[in-house]
């Protein structure tokens, strides 16, 4: 069987200095959706734009169902539909027409590609708005014409970087219920990159966590969080940040087999219970006031923090990212002097 | 099947440009200001003052042809911006991504530069009409001229999509713009004769791709003699395909 991705050590250098990706390597079965994790910088969208045979891989090898996105580009070309995480489409027409004009690229027969725009866009909910102007389009609906773009030509694969960012909690869910049902229907294989942990934990078969150019934790959701082994303990503390040495020591008490620090502290232990007391003894002991308690089977967040070390930013990033998109929505009118 | 591919890759890439300019036509009017101030007002003053001789053909005549070529090679040239803007924006990413060939992409996109700079150097004729300038009768010349413009255009857009894949902001790429079609129009037989000039232009000249067409299209709208169409086409379709050849080969670094 060949997989839908199949990557080997793969590496990318930018200009001879920046090490986007470290030695890759990891395999998407078809049909299954394929979430990568990581902070930013972390290599996820070179990876993407790498199996979407835009860049060349300094070394290593990349399939997509066999093909070699280096040296069969033309045919992989044919296989995948790509949202890029900026902006894809033309706001000087409508999103009837942008459809239109991709589906000419792709080379849809033209019998059935009025039906198949009619379907994408009322999948999408875009319908209503096919004939206006993509300028005159929210951020959410754009992102909608994006998607509906790369589902048109019924992909084998789509590639999907940071498909729902920008979007309220409402639309991401009506999204991804669309992406899913057009897996189901066309037998689609979904890769995507996102900042939403739940996004990764509702909808992903298998989930990658990359960080620095390299695949750091990869498996389902819930043998991720297996792999941490315990139950997570956290306690708000007024002392926020812990003084470095006290963290330290906590970690070779024994008591925990993890600190992970954010607003509150958090530990894994692997049975909470025993443990409560007498870590709330070991702080009381060291001067650490200590407020409410609670006990946690670890999320996805916790497997994050534990393999890069840092919590994902959700809000911060997407708003840049919107507002990133949005400056180049503006400078759409003063770019046509 | 590959030829045709491209062929509708190119067509395609025509008809977003054809549906751009149906929405929004806005910066057709505002682009043509400046080339009806060259031909009423330049125009006329030197035409009263007959200091260059055209060979019998009035000065605001003679200038006609140059003026509108320069207004195409202008939009041609700054056709690039989209470029730039879709660079920006993920649009350029995705088309690589894509069945189409980079070649149909870039001469698509040439392609549909020239289509804008026709209807760019249409938009000037009827001024030129109504102040006077004769043109000769020749439905089969007149479409013949223009297309020759759109020809040529998409020669000078493939230069500035060349530009726009070394130039990564809008800014510099106005700057650049600016410095490649002024010398060329001045250096041209835009506004005058080449025997005018001084030697070394007149050398320059002879390399001066726009020199070709506003040759071609002064004969055909304005002068009728097309002894040196031949030559001008020969000289166009060879600066088309070298621009095309390069810029495509550069296109890929484009996104890079």
């Amino acid at each position: 069987m060949d997989f839908a991705v199949h990557v080997v050590d793969l590496v990318k250098v930018y200009d001879g200095r920046v090490r986007a990706l470290d030695g890759v390597s990891l395999d998407v079965r078809p049909g299954e959706t394929f979430a990568l994790l990581g902070p930013n910088g972390a290599g996820k969208t070179t990876l993407i734009r790498i199996l979407t045979t835009q860049l060349k891989p300094t070394a290593g090898e990349a399939y997509v169902f066999g093909l070699d996105v280096v040296r069969e580009a033309s045919k992989v070309r044919r296989l995948i539909g790509y949202v890029p995480q900026e902006m894809s489409v033309w706001t000087d027409i409508s999103g009837y027409e942008n459809l239109l004009i991709y589906a000419k690229i792709f080379g849809v027969p033209r019998l059935g590609r009025e039906k198949a725009i009619e379907e994408v866009l009322e999948v999408m909910d875009l319908t209503r708005v096919k004939d206006e102007l993509v300028k005159n389009y929210s951020g959410g609906m754009i992102r909608k014409l994006e998607i509906a773009c790369a589902m048109l030509v019924r992909p084998k694969i789509m590639f999907l970087d940071e498909p729902t960012i920008g979007l309220d909690p409402a639309a991401r869910k009506i999204v991804w219920e669309r992406l899913t049902a057009f897996k189901e229907e066309y037998g689609a294989t979904i890769f995507f990159t996102t900042h939403y942990m739940d996004e990764a934990d509702l909808y992903a078969d298998e989930i990658a966590i990359i960080n620095k150019g390299k695949v750091v934790a990869c498996g389902k959701s819930e043998e991720l969080k297996h792999s941490l082994g315990g139950e997570i303990i956290t306690l708000e503390v007024k002392e926020m940040p812990l003084k470095p040495d006290l963290v330290q020591e906590l970690r070779r008490s024994g008591l925990v087999k993890e600190v992970f620090e954010g607003e509150n502290l958090s530990v894994l232990v692997s049975d909470a219970e025993p443990a409560l007391p007498n870590l709330m003894g070991f702080l009381k002991s060291r001067g650490v006031s200590v407020g409410r308690a609670s006990i946690t089977k670890p999320t996805l967040d916790d497997v994050f923090l534990k393999y890069v070390g840092t919590r994902l930013e959700e809000r911060g990033r997407a708003s840049e990212v919107t507002r990133v998109r949005d400056m180049i929505r503006r400078g759409e009118r003063d770019g046509h002097l | 099947m590959a030829i045709f591919e491209k062929v509708s890759g190119i067509l395609t890439m025509i008809e977003l440009e054809l549906r751009r300019l149906r929405h929004d036509r806005t910066e057709l009017y505002t682009r043509a200001v400046q080339p009806i101030l060259w031909i009423v007002i330049y125009g006329q003053v030197m035409s009263s003052v007959r200091a260059i001789p055209t060979s019998g053909v009035p000065y605001t005549d003679f200038i006609t042809p140059g003026i509108m070529v320069q207004t195409a090679a202008f939009a041609s040239i700054f056709y690039g911006l989209t470029i730039v803007w879709e660079r920006e924006s993920g649009i350029l990413k995705k088309l690589l991504t894509t069945p189409a060939s980079r070649y149909s992409v870039v001469i698509g996109r040439s392609m549909a530069s020239g289509v804008r700079a026709v209807f760019q150097a249409l938009i000037v004729l009827p001024v030129a009409v109504v102040i006077g300038v004769r043109l000769v009768p020749n439905p089969a010349y007149f479409v013949l001229a223009f297309i020759v413009i759109f020809l040529a255009s998409g020669g000078f857009a493939a230069i500035s999509i060349l530009v726009a894949s070394f130039m990564k902001t809008r800014e510099r790429f106005m700057g650049i713009g600016q410095a490649i079609i002024m010398p060329l129009f001045f250096a041209s037989n835009a506004l005058y004769p080449i025997q005018m000039m001084p030697p070394i232009l007149r050398e320059f000249s002879a390399v001066n791709p726009l020199s070709y067409v506003v040759d071609a299209t002064r004969g055909l709208l304005i002068t009728g003699d097309v002894s040196n169409l031949l030559l001008d086409l020969v000289a166009i379709a060879i600066f088309d395909v070298v621009m095309f050849v390069i810029a495509s080969i550069s296109f890929k670094r484009i996104i890079e």
